[in-house]
């Protein structure tokens, strides 16, 4: 390969195409010039890089968004949450032990119902291909 | 709108007017060209988002942040501050800057700054685009429409130029 020239700035930016990134490992393996010519480049890029990020003056652009506050759940709030999945343990437990296929169809439903829930795209009731298989159910 | 497009002003001005600014900033070296611009490009996308189409949104941010940066440089033809494209070669280094420009410059790599000031205006975007908006070479040819293959060979030059002019 004759020497890269501009192809070098490319190379240093992951820019090139796999074929020619190789090209040029293989010529600036055997290239002393080349080699060279891509420390200066390099170093002239971490130049522009290392100019600090600039704060705009105050007022010209709104500032960037707060991540939201996360309320603390109130004592009581927990211990009603709490009441009611005892209760709910308390029902499981009348109603008879659970198979593990009960138990993995459970969390399949529940993973499924949350996927359709945030995607607007899908309508309940809808097939999705993607459901993981049922250990062993096949 | 593409997924993952601002659908608002204020969420542009919020997320890219950092961006923006500091763009404006490296390009013309100076705090109030650069305010000034970054207010423009904000009106200016405020004014074009309604008509905004689906497809790479930072290209179409930067492509208008260019365009106003031309259009911004042209109307203060009168009382230059900043080389127009075709101007750089006319470039006055060695002019006395603002006292605001020299606070400004002071701790932020003046040296540098200066250094891409003395580039070409095509050299100085695309290397400013690259190197510290940190766009790809191909958003970096949708906004100042260009074929990847210029960009490429203008970002090359503009580094063997500021290796020059730093050493």
């Amino acid at each position: 390969m004759s020497h890269p020239g501009e192809l070098l700035s490319a190379f240093l930016d992951g820019e090139l195409s796999p074929a020619e990134h190789r090209k040029v490992m293989r010529h600036l393996a055997a290239c002393e010039a080349c080699t060279t010519e891509l420390a200066d480049l390099q170093r002239a890029r971490a130049a522009v890089r290392s100019l600090i990020v600039l704060e705009p003056p105050p007022g010209l652009v709104p500032a960037p968004e707060r991540p939201p506050i996360r309320r603390r759940v109130p004592v009581w709030v927990a211990a009603a949450a709490a009441a009611v999945l005892a209760l709910f343990i308390g029902v499981s437990a009348i109603a008879g032990p659970r198979t593990a296929l009960e138990v993995r169809l459970d969390e399949i439903s529940t993973q499924y119902g949350a996927r359709t829930s945030l995607d607007p795209n899908v309508t309940p009731g809808q097939v999705i291909p993607a459901i993981p298989s049922i250990g062993g159910a096949e | 709108m593409s997924e993952g497009a601002p659908t608002s002003w204020e969420e542009v001005a919020r997320t890219y007017g950092r961006k923006i600014y500091n763009f404006a900033y490296r390009l013309t070296g100076n705090p109030d060209d650069a305010a000034d611009l970054t207010q423009e490009v904000l009106l200016r996308v405020r004014k074009g988002l309604a008509g905004y189409r689906p497809g790479s949104f930072d290209g179409w941010l930067w492509r208008i942040t260019r365009n106003a940066f031309i259009d911004e440089v042209r109307r203060k033809k009168r009382r230059p501050t900043v080389p127009l494209p075709d101007e750089v070669d006319r470039l006055d280094a060695g002019s006395a800057p603002e006292p605001s420009e020299v606070l400004a410059s002071v701790r932020l790599g003046d040296d540098i700054q200066q250094a891409l000031l003395e580039l070409p205006y095509e050299f100085r975007e695309c290397v400013v685009l690259c190197d510290v908006v940190g766009l790809s070479y191909e958003e970096i040819a949708g906004a100042v429409a260009a074929p990847i293959g210029t960009v490429r060979s203008r970002i090359h030059r503009g580094r063997k130029m500021l290796k020059e002019l730093l050493s």
